[in-house]
Parts: C-alpha cells; sequence; structure tokens
C-alpha cells in the first residue's frame, strides 16, 4: 500500500513513527484515512474549510500534487506521498 | 538547545558569504537527543527560489527538501531545521520569517555584515505561528 513519509515535526502525533502505509486510491482517500487514524495529525495538515494548509505541499514521488490533480490524484500501491513544509522568509 | 558540529557550521557560513548581498538558505540534518535538543551533524546548501529580489528573501525549492529528506532517511538522521542570511542586517526572525516557518523546526538566522559573518541566532515557532521564541545556540 502507499508509503507516507512523516515530516520530523508530525512525527509526535504519528507514535513517533517516521513512515506511515496506509491503503487509498488517491492522495486524499489516504490522507483522510491517515488523519482519521490521527485525529492530532489533521489540524496541521488541513484548515478549517477542510482544505490543505496553504503552507503544506504534497508531493506523489517527485511530483507536486498541485500540477497533477490535487487530492483527488492517484496512487499506486508502491507509491510514495511526501509531506513536504513550504519554508520561506526575509528580512522585513 | 541546538548544537551545530564544526562541518556544518562551517558549510552555512560559508554559503551565507558566497551568497551575500543575497539570502542564502539551507537545511539542517542532525538527531533529536532529547527533544526539543537536538544536534546539528549535516548541513546542505540550498539555491535561494525566492523568485524576486534575493537581497531580503528567500524560499526554499521542496524539491532540495525532498532530497534532504531521503538522504536524512538513509543516514538515519532527521531533517531538524533550516538556516538562512540576513545580508547586512541583523540575526532576528522577522515576521516574514515566522510566517512562512513551521513549528518545532530550528531556524538559525545568520547575520553576513559586508560579505563577512557577524553573527546567529536560532529560533522555534510555537504551535500556531503567532511568535517564534529564542533557541539556544552552540557551535564548535
Amino acid at each position: 500500500m502507499p508509503k507516507i513519509l512523516i515530516p520530523t515535526p508530525l512525527r509526535q502525533y504519528v507514535d513517533k513513527k517516521d513512515t506511515v502505509d496506509i491503503a487509498g486510491a488517491s492522495v486524499g482517500e489516504v490522507l483522510g484515512a491517515l488523519t482519521a487514524q490521527y485525529p492530532d495529525l489533521r489540524k496541521n495538515l488541513y484548515n478549517d474549510e477542510g482544505k490543505l494548509r496553504s503552507f503544506v505541499n504534497v508531493y506523489v514521488n517527485d511530483e507536486d500534487i498541485r500540477y497533477l490533480s490535487k487530492d483527488k490524484t492517484e496512487v499506486k500501491e508502491a507509491d510514495t506521498i511526501s509531506i513536504v513544509p513550504s519554508i520561506a522568509g526575509g528580512v522585513r | 538547545m541546538l548544537k551545530i558540529e564544526a562541518q556544518p557550521w562551517a558549510a552555512m557560513v560559508e554559503h551565507g558569504r558566497a551568497c551575500f548581498p543575497r539570502e542564502c538558505c539551507g537545511i539542517m540534518l542532525g538527531s533529536v537527543v532529547d527533544d526539543p535538543a537536538r544536534v546539528c551533524t549535516v548541513a546542505i546548501p540550498c539555491t535561494n527560489a525566492y523568485q524576486g529580489d534575493q537581497k531580503d528573501r528567500f524560499e526554499l525549492n521542496p524539491k532540495d527538501q525532498l532530497a534532504a529528506d531521503r538522504r536524512a532517511r538513509e543516514l538515519g538522521l532527521s531533517v531538524i531545521g533550516f538556516f538562512h542570511s540576513h545580508p547586512n542586517e541583523d540575526a532576528y526572525f522577522s515576521s516574514t520569517d515566522l510566517k512562512h516557518s513551521w513549528p518545532w523546526y530550528s531556524n538559525v538566522v545568520m547575520s553576513i555584515r559586508n560579505g563577512e559573518f557577524s553573527h546567529a541566532k536560532a529560533f522555534i515557532a510555537n504551535q500556531d505561528q503567532s511568535a517564534a521564541d529564542p533557541e539556544e545556540l552552540q557551535h564548535d
């Protein structure tokens, strides 16, 4: 089943695991099942409208789902889903 | 507390100097000793991906983060934070830094003045990113 790579700050919400395997046919299904299994994770990934937070990037293998079919992006058994923090900044 | 070993620290400072007068950025790999205490053993200098004037802005390319995460897992390490420079400015955590950060991670800000390292500070954003607390920084 698809493998989700958990970034360091979120491991505290998934029993300190760095990887979680979750069944599902799309990114939305897999992340939905992940946050159902680990409810504390939900507020870190989704806003109050149930959309992925703006500073959360999701990749299937090496592809950003924003340029695929977003949460409807299909995933296969051997796919890896990465949750990547959006990091930027500046002097002001 | 964040301790940065000599080799990654040298790489971070050199990247800050080399990018001057633009902001540099990069990724720190290491181990969590006793959360929140952590040790940085690898620093990965990255290309500033900000599309605009980089003298006062930086952005990490998510593909660099994917690669860094893979490398961390191969080495049995974790991504523990990020670093960037403030050219000709002090090392503080700006409102832009805070807005575009994530909780938990260490954020090292280096002040580079006239192309030379001046000083550095570390910060951790709180859970709702409304403020950042200073983090004790040690480097060899």
